[in-house]
Formats: structure tokens, sequence, C-alpha cells
């Protein structure tokens, strides 16, 4: 029973760690309005953390240049186990429209795994909260199995 | 002690950390409502506490383990003191020594907003300390002895012999709650300049424990509240819950202090105020 719980408690208590990966803040501002009243996304358990040591979902934005690739990785690797990545907005997809520039590397996925992507410019408010709930069913079947 | 005792001693060992999380369940509800929103379940904290307990992370430093541990056994340990009916003041000594146990075990890890934090930490026991000390010596010559149970005897409310020790208590609700405006070393709320402050360096299973160890302080503390109107159980639940209320409102109007103006402005008046009340306690 005391597993079972452990389990459930995963599910219903994602931290989520917000990193601007170098967005225009169109998608920053979109992942932060979800902490707003019209939406609350604490409804779901969610938190906003400022700590990776206290977070359990990574929410990237913003396109992976090669200066602040390593500091991604870094947060990623300070995160406990299991984790999950959002990559929010055609950005952090794919690198969006800079992904030709010389300094880009592209989306967030070129430098650690992505579990969930946000299409958008900038993603929906709506469709960050459904990415959660996605990567949270995700997450759900893993501990399952295991 | 009687077998009595002991089955009273147990019961607060188990039933006061289960009540500190019902207690920062409903925190958070009646916050969200406060920002009209809708807020969590009000079983989330306990979710939160499992989801920490299931977490892999290795700990910022070796010692750090300990102290959690030590500052649990404290903080379990001044629950089962007040629950079976001993000294007050023996349990706020050992709740005080469980504060100092996680702020030892914060200074021990790498992290300078964790070491920023235990220094506040440090600062705010300086502030708070003296007025609980204090408040806890006016209950107790009000009510004529220091077991907790000659607290909970009276016949009169014992507010009406200690108006100014209420100021006091308040302050030291906030502190020990981590509200605004004295939410000073471990900023409950994300991106602000210590980040989690005190709390920074610890997570996982340790976080889960430091967190237990917080409802059972919180439990010790209303308790301690709700003593002012300890004329029956349901008026001492009441009492518990208009100071929670109050708490929460300030903290909702309220934005931080700075670790100095509590120490030179917020203590020293909390302090006069109780230290005016015991005096006027022993010539009355």
């Amino acid at each position: 029973m005391f597993g079972s719980f452990l389990k459930k408690s995963q599910i219903k208590s994602p931290w989520l760690m917000h990193f601007d990966c170098g967005s225009c803040n169109g998608c920053d501002i979109e992942t932060l309005a979800c902490l707003t009243p019209v939406y609350d996304v604490e409804r779901f358990g969610i938190i906003n953390v400022g700590n990776p040591r206290h977070a359990d979902v990574l929410v990237v934005t913003g396109t992976v240049n090669r200066r602040n690739a390593v500091i991604l990785k870094n947060i990623y690797d300070q995160m406990p186990t299991p984790k999950l990545v959002i990559a929010i907005g055609a950005c952090g997809c794919s690198g969006g429209v800079f992904r030709e520039a010389p300094n880009v590397l592209g989306g967030v996925d070129k430098v650690i795994p992505v579990d969930v992507y946000v299409p958008g410019c900038p993603a929906k408010p709506e469709a960050i909260m459904d990415a959660v709930v996605t990567g949270l069913a995700k997450l759900g079947k893993i501990l399952e199995v295991a | 002690m009687n077998l009595n005792t002991f089955y009273l001693a147990v019961a607060g060992l188990i039933l006061a950390p289960l009540l500190g999380g019902l207690v920062a369940g409903l925190d958070r509800v009646v916050t969200a409502r406060l920002q009209s929103r809708m807020g969590p379940p009000l079983m989330q904290p306990f979710f939160d506490v499992g989801k920490l307990m299931s977490k892999v992370i290795p700990p910022a430093s070796h010692w750090q383990g300990m102290f959690v541990r030590w500052a649990l056994i404290a903080s379990l340990a001044s629950d089962a003191l007040l629950a079976a009916g001993g000294d007050v003041l023996m349990c706020f000594f050992v709740q005080a020594a469980s504060a100092c146990f996680v702020a030892m075990g914060a200074f021990s890890g790498n992290s300078p907003y964790s070491k920023i934090g235990a220094q506040r930490e440090l600062f705010q026991m300086l502030a708070y300390e003296p007025v609980f000390l204090v408040a806890i010596l006016c209950m107790a010559k009000a009510a004529g002895g220091f077991d907790a149970f000659s607290m909970m005897s009276g016949s009169e409310p014992l507010l009406f012999k200690l108006p100014l020790i209420v100021p006091g208590l308040l302050f030291v609700v906030l502190v020990k709650l981590r509200k605004s405006p004295f939410d000073i070393s471990a900023s409950h709320h994300m991106h602000q300049e210590v980040v989690r402050g005190i709390y920074t360096d610890y997570a996982g299973r340790d976080f889960a424990l430091l967190e237990i160890a917080h409802w059972a302080d919180v439990t010790v503390v209303l308790w301690i509240c709700s003593f002012l109107w300890a004329t029956g159980p349901l008026q001492m639940l009441a009492t518990a819950l208009i100071t929670l209320f109050v708490a929460l409102v300030i903290d909702n109007i309220s934005a931080r202090l700075t670790w100095r103006t509590m120490l030179k402005t917020v203590a020293p008046i909390s302090l006069i105020l109780a230290a005016a009340n015991l005096v006027w306690l022993y010539l009355e």
C-alpha cells in the first residue's frame, strides 16, 4: 500500500523548474501564465520551483546555443530521478527561426533527452498544461512497468 | 510516568505530524482561495512528501542525512512531550534544538544559498526564541505551572491575563510557519534571491523528512498558541485555527521584511510587550 502511495504521489506532485534557454520571452510569459488564477496549475499539485534539486519536470523554452548548452545539461544533471523534460515552443522543439544561426545548436533534444514537445510560437498555456499531463502519463506507465 | 502518559506520548508522536500535514494542506487551499484560485487538494502536502520520498538523488554532503534525522527526532520529541503533558519549556528547548540541526545540515552543504539561509535561520532564532520563552513564562505564571496539563486545565481563558503576548506569539507563528513578512531563511516562493534558502541543498528523502519535522513543529507552535483559550478541546482547536487564519492573511497581504528589520524592530517590540505582561502578572 505504501509503495502504491509513493507511485501515485509521483504523478500527483510534479514540481516544475523553468529554464529560459534563450527564448524571446513569449513562451516564458505563457509558461508563467499557467500559475495565474485563470489557469491555476497548482490545482494539479504543480509548483514552480527555482531549485533543480527539488524539481521533477524541466520546462525549457528557447533555442539551445553553444554557450547555454552546458548550463542546460548541468541543470538536468542536478535534478533527481525520475525526471521529465518538456520542450516549449517552436524554438525549444527545433530551434525555430533561429535554427540556421551559426551559434545555435537547435532544439533542446540536441543536449538532453526530451519527453514532450509543445509546438507553437508562443505555445498556449493550455498546451503547456496538457504537455505536463502527457508527461506524467508517460511517467506513470514507466512506474507501472518498474 | 504511568501507562496513560505513555499512550498520550505515542498518540502525539503519530498524530502531530499528520495534523501538521493537514495544516499545510489547509494553508495551501486557503492561500489559493485568498488569491481567487482553486488551489490543490487538501492532501497535497502528503503527496509532495510521498513524491520526495521516492526520489533518487545523492545528498549534497554526507553529514546532512544525520542532521536531518536528528532534527526529525527532536521535533517529534517535542510533540510527544507536549502530548504527554510534559514541561512546555522543555518542549520549547527541544524544538530549538531541531531548528539548530536543520541549520547545521544547511551549513554542511556546498550551495551559498543554503549557507545564507542557515545564517538567516540563526538570526530568526535569535529574534523569536526570547519572545517565545517569555510568552511561555507568562503562560506558566498565569496557569500556575509549566506542564501542559496545567495550562490546559484552567476554567478561565488565559488570554485575558496575557493580552500583550499575542503580538509576540503571532510573530513566532509567522516565523515557524515560514510566512511573510518573516519568511526570511527559507523563502517559500520561487525565484527569490536565496532560491529556497536553508532548504536549497536538501533534496529527495532528506527533504521529505525535514518537511515532516516542519509539520511537527507547526503543530507544537499552534498547540502552544491554543493554550490562550484552553477551556475545552473545541475552544483550543478554534484558537489554533484562528491563529493560523490570521497568519495566512498576514502572509498574503505583506511583503517580506529583511532580517535587520526583524532583529532591530519587530523582535524588541514583541519582547518588550511580552516582558511587560510578565511583570504585570508578578505585580498583580
